[in-house]
Order: structure tokens, then C-alpha cells, then sequence
């Protein structure tokens, strides 16, 4: 029990010995008003905070008895001894609800039931017909409003204030602010009202206003805001336009309609005087200062200018601009070239050491990161409509093979680069298959083995760093290692002497020609494993992870870049050459001397402030020729988690990084992901140190 | 600038909500058990909200909103009232003796703040 | 087929290399560069010298003479890079290729274009549409889809090996490929 049900417990004690007392007083005085006042606050209190503490018995078994008293106070009926010697057991009565909230026997409801009959049957017929059980609570409060947007509405409101309103403390200022809080609104005051200072009461509001008022929110959240000042004010509130027709018509109304709308003028008053009137082009032609036909010109264009802007118009209704994809790419490429050429600028200024040209080229490379920066930011979508696509493929599936299954996602608001969102569509949709298909067992095997019948798939997204994680997760069957293990020795995947810890043995199922589903099916059975969906997402240079556990499911993380144009990189030398590695990944670099490294030998572990990190010295991979630097730098990343060092000549230092693909003839070179041209105009590897790892 | 709100009620288990919840959001607050104690405490320390119950021994809250209303400096101070009832016969002779507003009881935390700010905009 | 089409595509570029002189059909040459410092890609066969930067694209380059079994190409004042665009995958992409030097764009009318002989060639057969001749030299017509089909690029093989496959195999049936890829060419 919380700290205010134990105040409220310890009040009602207190309130219950002053009811007590008040009501043997009343016994002896039967028309001690001092005491029937004590008597009846004490059953409001304990009603009215009964009620707000959640003690609701006791709030409701009170409000009769309350009315009661209401009415001894106010002299409708006269204080009885049968009315105290019943009010006292109303009190022992309250005494044990109370007590049953902190585990005293439970009240007798029939004993409650018969105390009511008896103060019934006390007061008079039409006096206790006024509190029948309490009515739906008053939902007035703003809070409690429905706030969900609907339909933008456009309302006229009138809003004529009582003279007194600011004698009640009603600033109706306020009222106008949040009027203004629930859309775009257009107040006028009116001061006609206003007297001369002679006349003039201080206290007055003489002041009214008519407002117009669009918002979603609806009339109720308007009439919330006069809640406490509707029954003294004269409040109109009128829909306007309700936003449905506003492509049929996009006129505003005429100054002569809206009169009429508002009552000012009669609509027939408007019509005579309008058939008075003249058109302009009328009075020109009978005045004979143009002629007719030039005139019919003008209509003719004043009726075009209006169709354009009809346009514009509609035009200006969609605050987004779709644009072709192509023409994005195409912006994404010329950004990079762009940031290419400013590193050029940038290499060229620092040699000519020449400050004009260096203060340029500052500015060229602040815009060129804005510019940068903006493009890819265009390019990011939100992966949610890439996770309800799947929803239907969820549902379809699960019911062709007889399964219960309910998708779930979260984190669809993260954003990715439009392309790596479209390349991800296949992988997943492979893995979500996977999961319908193998994953979720069947209901009858779900009940067995004390499952919820109902089989969840959770897609997830999050940003980690440089990098998004995808998670797809089943509460299925989970993978069976040994079952692995006999299918990857039977395909020749592994040989049977290899030891595999249980996560190596779940890596397996990327290996190709890898299947374990007992039978082919239309769902996922189709020849194609999860080596595929390894494959594209190593394109989208991202990476695959599962976990598992045996009867509780599985998880598969896709671990995928942000964009796939431009890149943090960290360039670095070997052998004369430059390499670019993701600077996402790299932690820290340490310096390797010839000594120390002569010290290692072939070791390939290095101590860096007592931690133990295995390196991989880059100048062996690529086979660079001449002989290493006296000192060399090990650049310490982290890969998937393990901090890996990796041997270089020289660290020159972070670079904006333009992806270039090496083209479909090199794709086969695992070691190298892509490559960007330096300011020199050279071109520099980008190294994927997840495979330079694994090959090592 | 903290603003100060009296809660006057009868109940110390209501005005310890209302306190607690207040003092959340943000509001000083001073307390008072009933009309006579607000009043009292009202000279000595100046406030620019009140609620208040109805039924209060000594001073009622609608002699409480009366008093409040004639002392010049508290003219437009907003005030609201606590009914239990839904009835609109005590909001109407509580609006008449000068409430701004009202709630009714039994309220949430978040709903007696709904109403503080729409009488008292910060 | 228009007459300035059919004339354009008599049209050869030739060029040097190890003493021979070799030529690609002017369509799929797209421009010659000078030589320009190429970057190595590890772990890539040797005939996939690197990637160079072509105005913002990074395009690999073929050393010709290691793809054909001849020694490396030595950088002079004459080596130069003939960018071509070829289809990989059906998908165009442009690609470099060393040369000793460029000689000249000539024309090539069909029916002086003959057959490759079936022996005593150093490079494997399908990798020729046709023998040219031009002042009693002789002028080998590369098959560029085929020299830099998909499979070939990532071949390690090495050339004896191709030359050797090239003697055993069907003689008579490799002429009828030659003769169709010949009519092809009249055709584009």
C-alpha cells in the first residue's frame, strides 16, 4: 500500500471517531447543527478521497448516507434516534471495508445493503430519488480528450464573454492562447463595446472576439477551452469548412457571402444591391473606353491566371517533393565528385601556402560538408515501410503451412540509405521465410513444449555507431547444433574432427549449400540458402550474425553501413601505397618499433597497455615489396566486437571517404571493398577489415 | 519564476496529493486545512493560484472564493474549486461566489494539472 | 543499317604489343590514355594490373601481354592504356588495357578480314575474330567480349596451359565459331 492510501486509511480512522462522536452528541442535542455539519464533512471527506484513492467500496456505500446528512443539514428531515443508532453502524460498517484493504475479514455486503434500505426507507420518496447511482463521470477535463489528429476543420467561433468574467479570475486572454495552441487561427477583436472612460468599469471585460480556427483536433477540444465559462458566455461555434471540398472549390468566399454567412446582411439585401451593380467590364464598354472584345480577352485571361493558380496552389499543398531516384544518385555522384575535388583544392593550398587560397578553401570544404551532409540525408528513409511490407507475407504464409504467427517491429522510424533499404528487401524477406518456415514450430508442438500458440517474429532496427543493426528474431524451435553438425559434415561443409563452439556451429547455416529443413517446401526449400543472403548483405558491405538457443529461438543480426556513397575513412600507407579503413572502426593507433616487432616475431599478438590484441601485418597480405619503415603503427579497430590491430607504414589521418565501386571486374577481391580517389588524384583502397581479419 | 499555489482542504490525505503532485510539476505550494487557515495564511504569504475545496469546517469554501474576492489584490487570482458532485448546482453557486474553474473529485494527478494550466498558463 | 554505320565499324584501332600488332574495333574503344600510375589490388592474378582513376571513376586495367602470356609490359614514353567498354554480366562497364603503343585507326574492309589460323597461335583462338592485313603486316583482331569475358578475368590460368587446350581441341568446329562471330561483326 503506497504512502498516500496509508494517509488516507489513517485520515479515515480519525474522520470516523469524529462521525462517531458527532453523531452521540446528536443523540443527546438532536438539533445541534454544529454537529450534523461535522457529520455530514466527515462522510464527504471520506467519501470524496475514498473515491480519488481508489477506495471505491467505501465511496460508494458513503454517497447515500452523505445525501442524508445533506438533508438533515439543509432541515428537509429532523435527526430520529433510530437515524444516529443507524448512522452508527454505517460507521462500524466503514470501520471493516477499511480493514479488509490491509487484510481484515471482508465486509458483509448484505449488512451494507441492508443499512442503505434502512436510510431509504427514512427519508422522504422524492428527496432520495436525487442521487441514484452516480453518473458517468463528468469527462470534461482537457487532458482526457480524445488528441488524436482527425481531419484538418475549419470553425468560425464567437466568443462574447460574461461582463464579470474577469471577476472569477478568468483571464480570457488564456483562452485565446490556447485557442491559438490547437491550430492555425485568426482572432479579431471587437471593441465596439467599449464605453468612454466616464462609463467605463474597471472590472468589465467589454471585449469579444470572433475567431476562426482550423485544427484536427475537434469541436470538443474547442469546447474545452470554454469549459469553465460556457454557461455565462455566449459561445458559437460553427464548422466553416470541413476540408473535404477544397479541391472543388478553391474560392475563398466573397465578402458579400461571408456577411451573409455571419448574419450581418440579409442574403436578399446582398443580391439587390449586388444587381445594381455593375461589372467593371460593362461600365468600360458602355463608357466606350475599350471595346468588347478586348475585353472578353481579359476575362479570358483573368479566368487563366486563376486556373494557375489553382495550380500552384495544389502544388503548394504537398509540403514534399518526390523526385526520381535516378536524379538522387545522380546528386550523390556529383557530391562526390565534388568532395574529391575539394580535397584537391585543399592539398593544393596547403603547398602553396598561400592564406587567401587557404581561407577558400576552408569555405569550400565547410559548404562541401553541408552540401555532403544534406545529399545523404536526402537519400535516408525510414526502414518502417520495409518492415509492414512484410506483414503480409507473415500472414500469408503462416496460413498456408497451418502456423500461428504474429509479426511485431520496432525501431521503424531508423533511417537508412535508400539504396542499402532496397538491396535488403530480398536478404530479408529470405530470413523472415526462414523463420515462417523452419523456425516457428507448428501450434500442437508449441502447446507441448509450454509455448504461447502463437508464434512471434520480431523485426527490430537501431543505429550502432556508423553502422545499423537489423535484427530478425523468432521464438521458434531455435537451431539444433547437433543436427548442424551431422548435415555440414554430410555435405562436406566441415570435417569431423573440428571442434566448433555452439556459435561457430550456428555460422554454419551461411555456409553454401547448406539446408537444414528436414523437407523441401514452396516457402523456403527452394535450393537457395542463407549463404545467398550472407552474400548481398557482404555486397551492401554490411555483415550477418545468428544466435540461437535450442527450444527458444533465433536471432539474426544484419549489421549494415548507414550509406554506401560517402564514408568516414582513415587513410593509411603500406609500401608506398594508400589504403583507406572505415574510421567507425578504428579505436586508437599505437606505434610498432623494429625492435619490438623483431621482439613478437611471428607471434601476431601484441601487448598495448597490458591487453593482449592480435594484429594483422598488411604489408604480408598484400605482398608489398622493399622493406618495412624502422617504425610502423598499428592501427587497433574494432571487428565485430574484438579489437584487432592491424600493421601499417604510416597513419595520415581521417578522410571523407567517396566510395567507388572497383567495378564488376575486380569484384572478386575480398580484401579490398571499394576504392576512393585522393586529393592527388591517386587512387586509394578501401580495406574490408572484417575478411582481411578472417583471412589472417 | 516559481508560482505558488494554496490547496485548501479538509482531507490531509487530498491536500498531500495535491501537494506532492504540484510541487512535481513544478508549483510552490502552501496548504491550509480549511477556509479560515487559508485566509489566515493568504495575509502573511501572497499566492497566484488557490483550490480549494467546498465542505470545510470554520470558514466553507464558498465564503473562502467570497473573502478571496474582496480583497483588492486577489480580484483576478484564479481559483478553483473541488466538488465531488457533478452537479452543476455547486459549480454554478461556486462560479457565482467567484471560482474560476472547477474539478471534480475523485482526479488523477494529471488531470488536476490539466486544469492548473488552463486557468494558469506558464 | 546505314552506309556511315557499316563504314564505322570497318573502323580498327591497332596497336603494338611484344612486336605484334594487334586491333580493337573502334566501337568499343571509347578513348587512349597516357600512361598514368596504376594501384595494385591485392590478391588479384597479374594480369589485373590495378585501377587507375578515370575523371572520378576508378576503372581496373589489363596488362594484355600477361593475359597473353607474354612478358610484362615495361613503362616507356609510348605505353598508353586503351579504355574500352565492354559487357560483364550485361552490364556495361569500362576497362583499361596496356599497351606498347598505339599505332592507328584503320579500315578494314570484311573480306579482307580472314579467319585466324588454326595452329601457331600464342593466344587461345576464340580471343580472335580475324586476321587483317595492312602493308604485308599482319593484324590480329581481338574478340574484346571474349578476351575480357567474366570467366577470363578471373582465370589465373596460366598461358602455356591455354595454348595447349587450344591444340587438343575440334578443329573443324572451332573455324565454324570463327566464321559466325565474323559474320557478326558485318551485322552490327
Amino acid at each position: 500500500m503506497d504512502a498516500q492510501k496509508e494517509t488516507f486509511m489513517e485520515e479515515a480512522r480519525e474522520l470516523l471517531v469524529k462521525l462517531e462522536s458527532a453523531l452521540l452528541e446528536l443523540e443527546v442535542v438532536p438539533d445541534d447543527t454544529d454537529q450534523i455539519d461535522r457529520a455530514f464533512r466527515a462522510l464527504h471527506t471520506i467519501k470524496g478521497s475514498g473515491a480519488m484513492f481508489g477506495f471505491d467500496d467505501i465511496a460508494e456505500f458513503t454517497h447515500d448516507i452523505e445525501t442524508v446528512f445533506e438533508l438533515l443539514r439543509d432541515r428537509k428531515i429532523a435527526v430520529t434516534g433510530e437515524l444516529v443508532s443507524l448512522s452508527l453502524s454505517v460507521c462500524d460498517q466503514i470501520k471493516v471495508m477499511l480493514e479488509a484493504y490491509i487484510g481484515g475479514p471482508p465486509a458483509d455486503k448484505d449488512e451494507a445493503e441492508r443499512i442503505l434500505m434502512s436510510f431509504r426507507e427514512m427519508v422522504p420518496e422524492q428527496d432520495i430519488g436525487i442521487k441514484q447511482p452516480e453518473e458517468a463521470p463528468e469527462k470534461l477535463h482537457p487532458h482526457e480528450e480524445d488528441e488524436s489528429l482527425g481531419a484538418e476543420v475549419t470553425y468560425r467561433i464567437s466568443f462574447r464573454p460574461d461582463r464579470d468574467i474577469l471577476k472569477n479570475g478568468t483571464n480570457p486572454i488564456h483562452l485565446l492562447n490556447e485557442l491559438r495552441a490547437l491550430g492555425e487561427c485568426d482572432i479579431t477583436a471587437h471593441m465596439e463595446e467599449t464605453p468612454l472612460l466616464k462609463d467605463y468599469a474597471q472590472e468589465a471585460c467589454y471585449i469579444y472576439w470572433d475567431i476562426v480556427l482550423t485544427t484536427g483536433r475537434g469541436l470538443n477540444a474547442i469546447k474545452d477551452v470554454f469549459i469553465f465559462v460556457e454557461d455565462t458566455s455566449d459561445i458559437k461555434i460553427n464548422v466553416v469548412d470541413d476540408g473535404q471540398d477544397v479541391n472543388v472549390s478553391v474560392d475563398t468566399k466573397r465578402l458579400g457571402e461571408i456577411l451573409v454567412d455571419r448574419g450581418d446582411v440579409s442574403n436578399d439585401k446582398l443580391q439587390s444591391m449586388l444587381k445594381n451593380q455593375k461589372r467593371i467590364g460593362e461600365i468600360l464598354v458602355e463608357k466606350d473606353v475599350v471595346c468588347g472584345g478586348k475585353v472578353e480577352v481579359a476575362l479570358a485571361e483573368q479566368k487563366h491566371v486563376k486556373r494557375t493558380h489553382e495550380k500552384i496552389w495544389r502544388a503548394a499543398q504537398t509540403a514534399s517533393v518526390r523526385v526520381p531516384a535516378e536524379r538522387l544518385d545522380e546528386l550523390v555522384d556529383l557530391v562526390g565528385e565534388l568532395v574529391t575535388v575539394q580535397a584537391r583544392l585543399t592539398q593544393k593550398a596547403v603547398h602553396e601556402n598561400d592564406p587567401e587560397l587557404t581561407a577558400i578553401a576552408e569555405d569550400v570544404e565547410n559548404l562541401t560538408g553541408g552540401l555532403r551532409d544534406n545529399t545523404m540525408s536526402v537519400r535516408m528513409i525510414q526502414i518502417g515501410i520495409t518492415f509492414t511490407s512484410f506483414r503480409r507475407l507473415v500472414r500469408d504464409l503462416s496460413a498456408d503451412l497451418g502456423k500461428n504467427i504474429v509479426l511485431k517491429t520496432s525501431g521503424g522510424e531508423t533511417e537508412l540509405d535508400k539504396t542499402v533499404i532496397d538491396r535488403l528487401n530480398d536478404p530479408m524477406v529470405h530470413i523472415i521465410r526462414n523463420c515462417i518456415d523452419h523456425g516457428i514450430e507448428f501450434p500442437d508442438v508449441r502447446i507441448q513444449s509450454n509455448k504461447p500458440e502463437m508464434g512471434t517474429i520480431h523485426l527490430s532496427a537501431e543505429h550502432s555507431g556508423a553502422h545499423v543493426l537489423i535484427k530478425i528474431s523468432d521464438d521458434g524451435a531455435g537451431l539444433d547444433p547437433v543436427a548442424i553438425m551431422e548435415k555440414a559434415e554430410k555435405n562436406n561443409i566441415i570435417s569431423k574432427e573440428i571442434e566448433l563452439s555452439e556459435k561457430e556451429i550456428a555460422q554454419l547455416v551461411f555456409a553454401p549449400g547448406f539446408s537444414t529443413a528436414k523437407e523441401v517446401t514452396d516457402v523456403s526449400g527452394r535450393g537457395v540458402g542463407l549463404d545467398v543472403v550472407k552474400r548481398n548483405v557482404e555486397a551492401l558491405r554490411g555483415s550477418v550474425d545468428i544466435n540461437s538457443k535450442k527450444g527458444e529461438g533465433t536471432t539474426i543480426t544484419l549489421r549494415l553501413p548507414l550509406t554506401l556513397a560517402i564514408i568516414e575513412g582513415f587513410l593509411v600507407e603500406i609500401g608506398g601505397d594508400k589504403y583507406i579503413l572505415p574510421l567507425s572502426s578504428v579505436e586508437e593507433c599505437v606505434e610498432l618499433r623494429k625492435e619490438d616487432s623483431d621482439q613478437i616475431g611471428d607471434s601476431n599478438i601484441l601487448n598495448v597497455r597490458g591487453e593482449i590484441i592480435p594484429y594483422v601485418r598488411l604489408r604480408k597480405s598484400f605482398e608489398s615489396l622493399g622493406e618495412p619503415p624502422e617504425l610502423e603503427h598499428v592501427v587497433i579497430t574494432d571487428v565485430n566486437g574484438d579489437r584487432v590491430g592491424f600493421v601499417v607504414d604510416n597513419v595520415i589521418g581521417s578522410y571523407q571517404t567517396v566510395i567507388k565501386s572497383l567495378g564488376r571486374a575486380m569484384r572478386q577481391s575480398e580484401d579490398v571493398s571499394g576504392a576512393t580517389i585522393l586529393g592527388d588524384g591517386t587512387v586509394a583502397l578501401i580495406l574490408n577489415i572484417d575478411k582481411l581479419v578472417k583471412a589472417a | 519564476m516559481t508560482k505558488t499555489i494554496m490547496v485548501v482542504d479538509d482531507s490531509s490525505s487530498v491536500r498531500q496529493m495535491m501537494a506532492f503532485t504540484l510541487e512535481n510539476a513544478g508549483y510552490d505550494v502552501v496548504e491550509a486545512e480549511d477556509g479560515q487557515d487559508a485566509l489566515k495564511k493568504l495575509n502573511s504569504s501572497p499566492v497566484n493560484m488557490i483550490v480549494t475545496d467546498l465542505n470545510m469546517p470554520n470558514v466553507n469554501g464558498f465564503d473562502l472564493i467570497r473573502s478571496i474576492r474582496s480583497k483588492p489584490e486577489y480580484k483576478y487570482i484564479p481559483i478553483v474549486v473541488l466538488t465531488t458532485e457533478s452537479h452543476d448546482e455547486k459549480k454554478q453557486e461556486s462560479k457565482e461566489a467567484g471560482a474560476t474553474g472547477w474539478i471534480t473529485k475523485p482526479f488523477k494527478p494529471d488531470q488536476l494539472i490539466g486544469v492548473i494550466n488552463k486557468v494558469m498558463p506558464q | 543499317m546505314t552506309e556511315e554505320a557499316a563504314a564505322e565499324s570497318w573502323q580498327y584501332l591497332s596497336f603494338n604489343l611484344d612486336q605484334e600488332i594487334y586491333a580493337l574495333n573502334i566501337i568499343q574503344v571509347k578513348e587512349v590514355l597516357d600512361y598514368t600510375e596504376i594501384t595494385k589490388v591485392p590478391k588479384m592474378p597479374d594480369f589485373m594490373r590495378g585501377v587507375i582513376n578515370l575523371r572520378g571513376k576508378v576503372v581496373p586495367v589489363v596488362d594484355l601481354r600477361l593475359k597473353f602470356g607474354m612478358p610484362e609490359t615495361e613503362k616507356t614514353v609510348d605505353t598508353c592504356i586503351i579504355i574500352i567498354e565492354i559487357t560483364l554480366d550485361g552490364e556495361s562497364t569500362s576497362l583499361g588495357a596496356l599497351a606498347d603503343s598505339v599505332r592507328e585507326v584503320l579500315t578494314l574492309k570484311p573480306d579482307l578480314i580472314e579467319p585466324p589460323p588454326k595452329i601457331g597461335m600464342r593466344l587461345k583462338t576464340e580471343f580472335i575474330k580475324g586476321m587483317g592485313k595492312k602493308d604485308d603486316e599482319f593484324i590480329i583482331i581481338l574478340d574484346v567480349d571474349s578476351v575480357f569475358s567474366a570467366e577470363e578475368l578471373v582465370s589465373v590460368q596460366d598461358a602455356e596451359e591455354e595454348i595447349d587446350t587450344v591444340n587438343s581441341e575440334d578443329q573443324p568446329e572451332q573455324t565454324e565459331t570463327v566464321q559466325k562471330e565474323g559474320g557478326q561483326v558485318l551485322s552490327t
